[in-house]
């Protein structure tokens, strides 16, 4: 088993730092995040800081990751490549599922998100109400992403059973 | 051989964690009261150890064993303490409690951000793991030679 996982991160493209430094040093934003914030009426947590970190994460990473592409031909390809290399190089897994009406919406489904894992699985309830503060940071990063390919766009994040989750992406058209 | 219960302590000595599978007798009082002794009586026995050790007591305190039952203790270098009530044939229940730290505890504690350290533990998926672990463990099997 320790075999398997050791093969599997040496593998990997990036391996720019430690896998679970990465995953504390995100708990810990998230934490301060919410520290800083007010909170707003009905308790809902503020954290548009911490999505524009993961914006201008996202945007960075794209310039590193694309180093070796050619052009895209569209919309379709980058998000695909979104799905696939982008997520793969960041989580170590491709996106589940991927669904679209064609005409600017992207549903990417992950059924079990890297930083979800750890957290809960389908047969329990708890922490549901908590866990979406710890996809604000991707959303972030998809957008960013998707901003540096040239695509404007909002991103929201769902989750229904854990560690599963959605990503809704909705472009922009001006 | 049986696994009766478990119990897991914080460095300062709250009770993060308890289990039990094959309890037959109850100590009668709450399990707040119970974890309290049980962490008293740990703590001296670690002190009578290390004082009245003849040589250097490199690991210290490792298990003890009464008629009936026999009480593992393991304790990491950060100050937590894993402590097994098995039967006294069981053997190998401290590369169990190592497994539990390493397989269970950091991977489900210490990697859940929602997971407050040195608190009890709430975490339902952490329990599930721990249960899981143990029932899966040749350890566990209820059958008495």
């Amino acid at each position: 088993m320790r075999q398997q996982i050791d093969t599997k991160i040496n593998s990997h493209i990036s391996g720019e730092a430690d896998e679970c430094l990465f995953e504390y040093l995100h708990a810990e934003m998230v934490n301060y995040v919410l520290d800083k914030s007010y909170k707003t009426k009905e308790g809902e947590e503020e954290l548009s800081r911490l999505e524009w970190m993961g914006f201008s994460v996202g945007y960075r990473i794209i310039e590193r990751l694309t180093r070796e592409w050619n052009r895209f031909k569209d919309e379709l390809d980058m998000i695909k490549f979104i799905c696939t290399d982008f997520w793969t190089s960041l989580y170590h897994k491709q996106i589940d599922n991927l669904r679209t009406n064609h005409h600017g919406v992207y549903v990417l489904q992950d059924n079990s998100f890297r930083l979800l894992e750890k957290v809960g699985t389908n047969s329990n309830k708890q922490y549901l109400q908590e866990s979406p503060r710890l996809l604000t940071f991707t959303c972030g990063l998809l957008r960013g992403s998707l901003a540096n390919l040239g695509i404007i766009s909002t991103v929201n994040a769902e989750i229904s059973t854990l560690p599963s989750c959605k990503f809704h992406v909705q472009v922009q058209r001006i | 051989m049986t696994i009766h219960n478990l119990y897991i302590f914080s460095k300062n000595g709250t009770l993060l964690y308890y289990a039990e599978w094959n309890r037959l007798h109850k100590s009668g009082i709450t399990k707040g009261e119970e974890a309290k002794l049980m962490y008293g009586m740990l703590f001296s026995i670690k002190s009578f150890v290390s004082k009245i050790s003849p040589l250097d007591p490199k690991e210290g305190f490792l298990y003890y064993k009464t008629t009936k039952y026999t009480l593992h203790y393991l304790e990491t270098p950060s100050g937590l303490k894993f402590v097994l009530n098995t039967d006294n044939i069981t053997q190998n229940a401290r590369e169990l409690l190592q497994q539990l730290y390493k397989e269970v505890y950091l991977e489900y504690v210490v990697k859940n951000p929602l997971c407050q350290l040195n608190e009890p533990i709430q975490s339902e998926l952490f329990k599930l793991k721990v249960d899981e672990l143990f029932k899966k463990s040749p350890l566990f099997l209820g059958r008495s030679i």
